[in-house]
């Protein structure tokens, strides 16, 4: 799981007050380097929950040492290397193991090789 | 061969085996490509800006890889466990295979951004879920939603707790509110009536959006293509109708369009119903007489004799 992905998603779980963001606990965390889209992060930047990147990035930080430190806001202008870390942070660093967890509800829901599962349980629909 | 749907829960059909059988044969992935390929035109996205596209039902990653060869990046949904493992071996392969392509490239240097769309990783990612339960994302989160070949099996209820028209419902309103405002949804279905087909469209426009369904091949049976296109072009409808009235020029408008409405029916009176084929009813007797009247030629006139029941065969 991306946190891109880990961006956009809440809990809908029956009777949650505030389903986002979820937080994290990981186990094991993975690097896969690809090449740098400018475009795509540009694109996308606008859109993003920028809080929710700085607290995954925290979160994630025990496990991989080598995260880069973000900006508190994001200024007016991105240099190079703010963007190669900024996509560095959404689309190279999978979470293999671990879970997400609601933060009004502590539901946890796990994360296997790399594959949320955000399948909810009959009384939760 | 009855559908895969009576079966049982799409989570059981498609099991490890059954996801790699899908997933090799050259057939399915052919007609699966086509069918993505076809439901991309209909979604009018525009190819030089990346889109975030949300895949319904992704299953092994098939359309997902389509997707990103227009240079979109997506998040794919099934709620098989075994054929999203197989989807991530694909986009792992995928990777593979352009890491070798990257050594082999170094000499080319001209059309540098076209190779960077080809050769990159996937940007796809993956998620466990069912799309009955409604979508657990953010407001306005995706730029526009596919779904191939999954939506018909909501209509199938394999417990006491699901009930399809809930379970359709739910999944609309919660697709109503993680698509952009202006975005637009293509799903394409395989449905096993035509008051599925209906259901499923009803379902839809309940929730809010605008749309229908376009049925490809209409005359064959195999290779008739459902696609539900759900936009939200009511509010783009009420604004093109005020610049019209206000005599705004349309040359800051990009888009030309037709406002057609439906025509008068004043004139025409609706055709009455036979009861059975071949029965001509007194009603629909007299009507056609009238008509004939209209276009000027000789008729009997309308006695107590008309359209009765004649004691033998003319």
């Amino acid at each position: 799981m991306r946190l891109l992905t880990h961006n956009y998603l809440q809990s809908n779980v029956k009777g949650t007050e505030e389903g986002y963001p979820l937080g994290i606990v990981p186990e094991t965390v993975e690097i896969d380097k690809s090449p740098v889209d400018r475009e795509l992060l540009l694109n996308i930047l606008p859109k993003l929950n920028y809080d929710a990147v700085l607290q995954a990035v925290e979160q994630l930080r025990p496990h991989c040492e080598t995260l880069p430190n973000l900006p508190s806001t994001l200024p007016e202008d991105l240099d190079d290397e703010l963007v190669n870390d900024l996509y560095f942070v959404l689309f190279d660093v999978h979470v293999k193991n671990g879970c997400l967890v609601c933060p009004s509800t502590q539901r946890k829901f796990p994360i296997r090789d790399g594959i949320p599962n955000m399948i909810l349980h009959e009384d939760e629909i | 061969m009855s559908r895969p749907e009576l079966t049982g829960p799409a989570a059981h059909f498609y099991n490890e085996k059954e996801a790699r059988k899908y997933d090799s044969s050259s057939r399915m992935v052919g007609v699966q490509r086509e069918i993505t390929e076809r439901a991309i035109e209909l979604l009018r996205l525009d190819h030089s800006q990346p889109a975030y596209v949300l895949d319904i039902g992704c299953g092994s990653g098939l359309s997902g890889q389509v997707l990103e060869e227009k240079g979109h990046f997506w998040l794919g949904c099934d709620v098989s466990r075994d054929m999203l493992l197989v989807a991530q071996e694909r986009m792992h392969n995928q990777a593979e295979n352009d890491d070798d392509d990257d050594d082999d490239d170094e000499s080319m240097d001209g059309d540098s951004n076209h190779n960077i769309k080809k050769q990159r990783k996937s940007t796809g990612d993956l998620m466990h879920h069912d799309m009955g339960t409604g979508l657990p994302f953010r407001p306005a989160t995706f730029d526009a939603c596919i779904s191939i070949s999954a939506l018909q099996w909501l209509c199938y209820s394999n417990s006491a707790q699901q009930n399809p028209r809930r379970r359709l419902t739910r999944f609309f309103s919660s697709l109503y509110t993680v698509l952009k405002r202006g975005g637009r949804a293509v799903l394409q279905f395989y449905p096993e009536t035509a008051e599925q087909a209906v259901l499923i469209t009803e379902c839809a426009t309940r929730v809010g959006f605008a749309g229908g369904v376009v049925v490809d091949y209409p005359n064959s049976a195999k290779a008739k293509k459902h696609y539900l296109v759900l936009s939200f072009d009511r509010n783009s409808e009420q604004k093109r109708k005020a610049a019209l009235k206000d005599g705004l020029s349309s040359a800051a408008e990009e888009q030309q369009s037709v406002l057609v409405t439906g025509a008068s029916r004043e004139g025409t009176k609706k055709a009455p119903i036979r009861k059975k084929k071949g029965v001509k009813t007194k009603e629909w007797i007299v009507h056609k007489k009238e008509t004939q009247r209209k276009k000027g030629k000789a008729v009997r006139p309308d006695t107590k004799y008309t359209a009765r029941r004649r004691p033998t065969k003319f």
